[in-house]
């Protein structure tokens, strides 16, 4: 997992690096809006490409990501073809490949267009904020909601972010521990699933355990130091941007 | 006043098994004190009662006079550990973040967790790492990481659980001089380990845990020859004397 740049936080310090997590987290919403009701071409190409120039603001290794998403491409490709073929229309003049329909093609490009502004928007938003300033914008979010634990809710959601790259590490060592016991030769899938969940959710209660007792002994508390919030004008000037963004595809 | 005592302390786990018992051990302020044994003798769950993480099934833990249940975040404080795997310690996404952990909980305010971290971080030598995941870190560093997590809330006492295990050469020297440093600069030291040829020469006083019962105490010059019977490896070979067991040169 250390090898891995997408959807992780990858430390620069650029504007967007600095910024204010909370208005980061606005950003977010507003972009992931903006996806939902964008119907226009323009409606896409203008988030996308204030996306595009957010990742190079950000200083993050696009090449790299880009790679990384080979497999979210071939989702989007899968999302475009399934559109094309499924949804009755008008069929395409001169086209080589019967069955697919102007309005298939064109809502399949749609929900791809919204898969991407959703996942370029998750991109710069985890490559340029550490966990515990997304966890406390999430926190101080959930402030003034009665009834919810807010400092519960922001650790439950940084261990899970924690222990998902251990859980990950720690399945693909019992693959190969298991593989070179020749597990392959065991015919029955529910048998080799049974060999690997087990163990594995064996493994990650006790590790839970561990990180309980370790929280614990560092005197784990859910009245702990608030975080100090600073708002600049670029800040400002960011969430400024994704609102027009916003109301222009609205609009 | 030993700065630490535990005085007939008995853990029993709720399937019956006794993990310790009867544990008298008194902790001088300053002391470095090895904890030896075999595997399953009990010295993580003495290590656990030491900072009131685990509660005793009979006995108490006492720190500085005063029994440890009366102020269990102030025995946290006071006692560090240092977990055997540094990776269950670790809670923060980059090393600064995991260090401000523990300052956090103590809710100190953000100038004062930001120098305790850049404080931290300095005595153990990582504030080049202080922006880095802490999963990308060496082995050493891990454990280093760790000491630091501890250091921050400023302990008088630091008990560290096996902290040699899966280290290399250098990882072990690294994380052998963190400590005797931490010893010198006025920190009373618990290190539990049965690789006593790695550390035993820097120790003041040696303790022998043998089935859940606290066996032998005393200088490590006399305890150490009896150290076979209860299943640790002797580690000095023909004429050679416990000035020799260490990995440092």
């Amino acid at each position: 997992m250390a090898e891995m740049t997408l959807f992780h936080y990858i430390h620069k310090n650029t504007v967007l690096h600095r910024m204010d997590g909370r208005l980061k987290l606005a950003c977010l919403l507003l972009f992931s809006l903006a996806a939902g009701f964008a119907s226009e071409f323009h409606d896409y190409l203008v988030p996308l490409s204030v996306l595009f120039c957010a990742i190079l603001l950000a200083k993050l290794p696009f090449t790299t990501l880009l790679r990384e998403m080979r497999f979210f491409g071939l989702i989007i490709l899968i999302v475009i073809v399934v559109n094309s073929f499924t949804i009755p229309g008008d069929p395409i003049a001169n086209s080589p490949l019967a069955g697919i329909s102007q309005q298939g093609v064109s809502t399949g490009l749609r929900f791809a267009g919204r898969l991407l502004i959703v996942l370029l928007v998750s991109m710069v938003i985890t490559g340029t904020t550490p966990l515990m300033k997304f966890r406390d914008a999430v926190e101080w979010y959930l402030r003034p909601v009665p009834f919810v634990p807010e400092a519960r809710v922001a650790t439950m959601i940084n261990l899970t972010f924690l222990l998902i790259p251990v859980i990950l590490d720690s399945f693909r060592e019992m693959m190969d521990a298991q593989n070179s016991r020749c597990v392959q030769l065991r015919k029955n899938p529910v048998k080799r699933i049974k060999f690997l969940v087990f163990p594995l959710i064996d493994q990650t209660l006790r590790r839970a355990d561990e990180i309980a007792y370790a929280m614990e002994a560092r005197c784990y508390s859910e009245i702990r130091t608030r975080t100090a919030f600073k708002c600049g004008k670029i800040d400002w000037l960011m969430l400024a941007i994704s609102l027009a963004v916003f109301f222009f595809v609205l609009l | 006043m030993p700065i630490l005592e535990t005085r007939d302390l008995t853990h029993v786990f709720p399937d019956g098994t006794v993990a310790i018992e009867d544990i008298d051990l008194k902790v001088n302020e300053g002391e470095f004190l090895v904890i030896a044994g075999p595997n399953g003798s009990g010295k993580t769950v003495l290590a656990r009662h030491l900072n009131g993480l685990l509660k005793p099934t009979r006995g108490q833990v006492f720190l500085n006079g005063e029994p440890i249940s009366k102020n269990i975040i102030e025995a946290r404080k006071n006692v560090g550990l240092v977990f055997q795997d540094p990776e269950s310690q670790i809670v923060g996404q980059t090393v600064a973040e995991d260090v401000a952990f523990g300052p956090e909980n103590l809710n100190l305010p953000v100038a004062q967790v930001e120098m305790v971290v850049k404080e931290s971080l300095a005595a153990v030598g990582l504030s080049q790492l202080a922006t880095r995941s802490p999963h990308a870190l060496s082995g050493g560093e891990k454990r280093k990481l760790a000491i630091a997590g501890i250091l921050a809330m400023k302990p008088k006492i630091i008990i560290f659980d096996e902290p040699f295990t899966g280290l290399d050469y250098p990882g072990v020297v690294q994380v052998l001089k963190e400590i005797l440093r931490l010893h010198k600069t006025g920190h009373t030291i618990l290190l539990i380990t049965h690789e006593l040829e790695k550390v035993l020469a820097h120790a003041d006083r040696l303790v022998i845990m043998h089935k859940g019962r606290l066996v032998a105490d005393g200088k490590p010059e006399s305890v150490i020859y009896r150290v076979e019977e209860y299943g640790v490896r002797m580690p000095l070979r023909d004429g050679e004397k416990v000035e020799a067991l260490t990995w440092l040169k």
